[in-house]
């Protein structure tokens, strides 16, 4: 039995790109609903916005350097919207995190200057904006830090972060404390949700308390919460008395879930719809417009007729773009045609692996509004775009949200154009 | 300079090297292994872990599938703890000649290759990804072997028996006195350092190298041809039994199933260079084609990694000279160098395959021991190797076994090929080892599905938590592990595999920015 569902527009992909895109649109006042497979990107990155990191060498001013880079790279998402389109995307997403479910969690910085923080090994990275969990842990600081590491969490080693922080001139030193989770091994989301728990927290603080120096500010891995992060950052930092921060590591993310669930309740607040676990299988079009996306939901399929499709599907990481054996990419939903593909007999990837890889960049071909060159009314945001290299970049979640507002505003402003004719 | 003394010289730590290391030791004799990487990472370490019933070579080299026959019934007996007992079929697709089928079973009656054969239903109710085209159906006792675990359970048993193995340590000279080889200069390739090795007796287990080992005991003429193979593992166990084309042995035409994974194999080109790796794109696809034949649907399944191996194949090109000296099959080749070039103390043994290494390490003892004028028997066909003596075979589900025993005591480092922390902490602890690859070899670690996505981080981690190296060396160990990894995994690119390469890449270069280390 198939049934039948009428909205505004359908977005496809529940990653930062079209939870933006969904919520942009449903404060524009259409009715949206956010078709997705799975949960997306968010739970497994590392909850900053990096807007640009690398071009290659460090960039420690976004705002200043984003106009020659575009120049440089005119296929980029960044070059196809323009840089100024960013930094309204930034802001709303930060008053979308203030207002979420999570309170007080808050987000800072901007394209003026980028944070410089430690990664889980210690290698230090460039992101625009980051939770206030995070940005006492900024490498332009000399405060000594110590590194606190949980044996029950293999995937944080704080000896290996503090050698690498005091590599990049800053004292620091590493400790372990021994928790009891009640097993040998834990990730980061059950540990995330022991520390939203108050006593929890005390007791942990009991342990730490005694290993630190006097002067000292405190690394843990990105853990510190999933229901209240802002209550449970700010109960150790007052427990502690010094500046306590996350080091995001290995998924699954906590702080990368905290953005999709603030996002998802953002969607749900505007009236949004978000149905998880709904596998497109075909669309129906009238000639260059697609009309309707069939998927197949618990125990039977939907048609979601829609006059604006978003396509926020993510690239061969998410299975949004796939490549055969034989070597034929697709896009997999609509079948739309790629760019940046290399040419039959071109190398595909290279030896090097931190060279220049030719399938870095391939995408779905948009016009500069972001709309799908052969259709009507589908609009690509996120890493569905071509051009990028977001993970060397250190440009992935800018990237995501700046066009999937971008997207939402094209397909609003045809909307109202289609409304006053 | 430090100096070294021994009865034997074994030059070449594969499992030939290794064979007669433990052979040497258990017959009394002192020994001194070198190998100038870690141990099994030359050709033993690059094929694809078939234990050969025999079969393969019935009909193209008679006396080299009599010998696969018997040595594989001793390597299960001796080396129990390394085989898995897969069985092997051949059978006969679409694509293959009908009539070579009789010959195959004619052929393995006269070279005592056990065959039976069997409906090509039940193959397929056995093994039901296979083509269902087939038309005939032969069972043979194919199995596969875990190399590292056979190669390390060799040499930790010489060692055992006061065996000297130095990986690690490559030949600089070898030691020359008129017509006298009396050993080799050595040079630990991770410190520097020299070392002089004294032997009574040199062996030259060094495979494909056999030639630049010869050549600088300036003896001329042993040439290896080396045959380069590409294999590529794919992700889980497409087969459980071991598959090969019912054909003249050719590229693309057999499937082992090994651990978690299954690897197909192999082609074979001539090269000049035995460190020639180059993976040729045109090869990876032809090999993904041969899949398809036996096990349609082969190319959507994953593609881990592909890398390449070379097969020693000698050819006597000394002219004039008493070749072939000694009673040496087809299937490989003893030198001893008093007979054929006059030069004693210096045996070189090359060719062959690991189903014999065994029997190869078996002659080359005997000659040596004729040599020094003191004939002991061999026992490695009756001794079985540590971890082998009650005889049982590997299984694949050993290790979830372990860990479901052990599920609240210990942490899971590698997911995909279960490995525990506590069994990594042990394995670095003996093996007295900081190097991600050589913890890779020896406990399978990153060999899986993720390729090391999430246990390099966390292994890179443990090493340097436990002091066992410092920040620059952990830096450096990770991103030579990212950058080697990609070199095998790169050609092999599509499907969710790719998809699994761009989730390491976010982790590697997003998440932790490793490129960016100082």
């Amino acid at each position: 039995m198939t049934s039948s569902l009428h909205y505004d527009a359908v977005v496809v992909g529940v990653g930062v790109a079209g939870l933006t895109a969904a919520i942009r649109l449903a404060e524009g006042g259409a009715r949206v609903c956010v078709l997705a497979k799975g949960v997306g990107s968010t739970h497994l990155a590392p909850g900053t916005v990096d807007v640009l990191g690398y071009r290659p060498e460090r960039v420690e001013h976004p705002a200043a350097a984003l106009p020659e880079f575009v120049g440089a790279h005119p296929d980029h998402p960044y070059a196809l919207i323009g840089p100024d389109a960013i930094a309204p995307a930034l802001d709303r997403f930060a008053a979308l995190i203030e207002r979420g479910p999570q309170p007080g969690y808050r987000y800072t910085g901007g394209l003026d200057r980028n944070h410089l923080l430690p990664t889980a090994v210690g290698a230090i990275r460039p992101s625009a904006l980051v939770p206030e969990t995070m940005a006492a842990g900024d490498a332009r600081s000399s405060v000594p830090v110590c590194v606190v590491g949980m044996r029950v969490l293999r995937d944080f080693h704080a000896s290996l972060c503090a050698g690498n922080i005091r590599r990049a001139g800053i004292p620091a030193r590493a400790v372990e404390v021994e928790i009891d989770v009640g097993r040998v091994e834990a990730n980061s989301l059950g540990l995330a949700r022991r520390f939203d728990d108050e006593s929890f927290r005390a007791a942990f603080v009991g342990r730490l308390a005694l290993l630190l120096r006097p002067g000292e500010r405190v690394a843990l891995p990105a853990v510190l919460g999933l229901r209240d992060p802002h209550g449970a950052w700010s109960d150790l930092q007052r427990r502690l008395g010094r500046a306590v921060f996350e080091v995001p590591t290995l998924p699954p993310s906590a702080p990368g879930m905290r953005v999709y669930n603030a996002l998802v309740a953002a969607l749900r607040a505007a009236g949004g719809r978000l149905v998880l676990g709904a596998e497109v299988l075909d669309v129906e079009r009238e000639g260059d417009r697609v009309t309707g996306v069939r998927a197949h939901t618990s125990g039977h399929d939907t048609i979601y007729h829609a006059g604006w499709i978003v396509l926020a599907t993510g690239g061969f990481a998410s299975g949004g773009i796939e490549l055969g054996s034989d070597w034929a990419a697709s896009e997999t939903i609509l079948g739309l045609s790629l760019q940046g593909m290399p040419r039959p007999g071109e190398a595909r990837f290279t030896a090097d692996y931190f060279g220049h890889q030719p399938m870095a960049g391939v995408g779905v071909a948009v016009d500069s509004s972001l709309r799908a060159r052969e259709t009507e009314n589908v609009y690509v945001a996120g890493a569905a775009l071509p051009g990028a290299v977001p993970w060397r970049e250190g440009s992935g979640q800018g990237i995501a949200l700046a066009t999937g507002h971008f997207a939402a505003q094209a397909v609003l402003e045809r909307e109202g154009a289609a409304a006053t004719a | 300079m430090e100096k070294l003394s021994a009865d034997v010289l074994v030059i070449g730590g594969g499992a030939t090297g290794a064979g007669v290391a433990w052979d040497a030791a258990l017959r009394g004799l002192d020994v001194v292994l070198v190998e100038r990487g870690d141990l099994a990472t030359g050709t033993s370490g690059r094929f694809h872990g078939l234990l050969h019933s025999g079969g393969r070579y019935a009909v193209k080299d008679p006396s080299a599938a009599h010998e696969c026959a018997r040595e594989n019934g001793v390597v299960r007996h001796v080396a129990a703890d390394c085989v898995e007992d897969t069985g092997g079929l051949f059978v006969a697709t679409p694509f293959d000649d009908p009539a070579y089928a009789d010959r195959f079973a004619e052929g393995c009656r006269k070279t005592g290759v056990p065959c039976e054969e069997i409906e090509p239903a039940r193959a397929l109710r056995e093994e039901p990804r296979l083509n269902p085209g087939i038309s005939r159906a032969f069972r043979v006792p194919d199995g596969s072997i875990e190399v590292w675990k056979l190669v390390w359970a060799l040499a930790r048993g010489a060692q055992d028996r006061g065996a000297r193995v130095l990986p690690y340590h490559e030949v600089v000279a070898v030691h020359r006195g008129g017509d006298q080889v009396h050993g080799a200069r050595v040079r630990n390739t991770r410190t520097g350092q020299e070392l002089d090795v004294e032997a009574a007796v040199t062996v030259s287990a060094s495979g494909a190298w056999a030639g630049q080992i010869a050549a600088m005991a300036g003896i001329e003429g042993v040439h290896v041809k080396p045959g380069r193979g590409i294999m590529i593992a794919m992700s889980h166990r497409l087969v459980n039994t071991v598959i090969n084309r019912c054909q003249l042995p050719t590229d693309g035409d057999i499937i082992v199933p090994i651990e978690t994974v299954c690897v197909i194999g192999t082609t074979d080109v001539g090269t000049d260079d035995p460190d020639d790796h180059t993976i040729i794109q045109a090869e990876v696809d032809a090999m993904l084609e041969d899949g398809e034949r036996l096990v349609p649907g082969f190319k959507q399944a994953r593609a881990l990694r592909v890398w390449t191996g070379v097969r020693p194949l000698f050819e006597d090109r000394k002219e004039n000279g008493a070749t072939d000296t000694r009673d040496v099959t087809r299937a490989h080749a003893l030198l001893d160098h008093r007979e054929r070039d006059g030069v004693t103390g210096f045996f070189t043994i090359t060719g062959g395959k690991l189903t014999t290494y065994r029997l190869m390490a078996e002659e080359t003892v005997d000659a040596v021991c004729l040599q020094l004028g003191d004939a002991r028997p061999c026992t490695t066909s009756a001794e079985p190797l540590a971890g082998s003596e009650n005889g049982e075979y590997h299984r694949v589900g050993d290790r979830l076994g372990r860990r479901e025993q052990r599920l609240l005591d210990d942490q899971l480092i590698c997911e995909c090929e279960l490995i525990p922390r506590k069994r990594i902490e042990e394995t670095i602890r003996w093996r007295g080892t900081t190097d991600l690859d050589d913890l890779r070899r020896l406990l399978r670690l990153g060999m899986g599905p993720c390729q090391g996505g999430f246990c390099i981080y966390r292994v890179a981690g443990i090493l340097h938590g436990l002091d066992g190296i410092d920040t620059p060396d952990a830096n450096a160990g990770l991103i030579d592990y990212v950058r080697e990894r990609w070199k095998g995994v790169w050609p092999v690119l599509y499907g969710d595999q790719l998809r699994q390469a761009r989730l390491d890449e976010w982790i590697y270069q997003g998440v932790l920015d490793v490129e960016h280390l100082q």
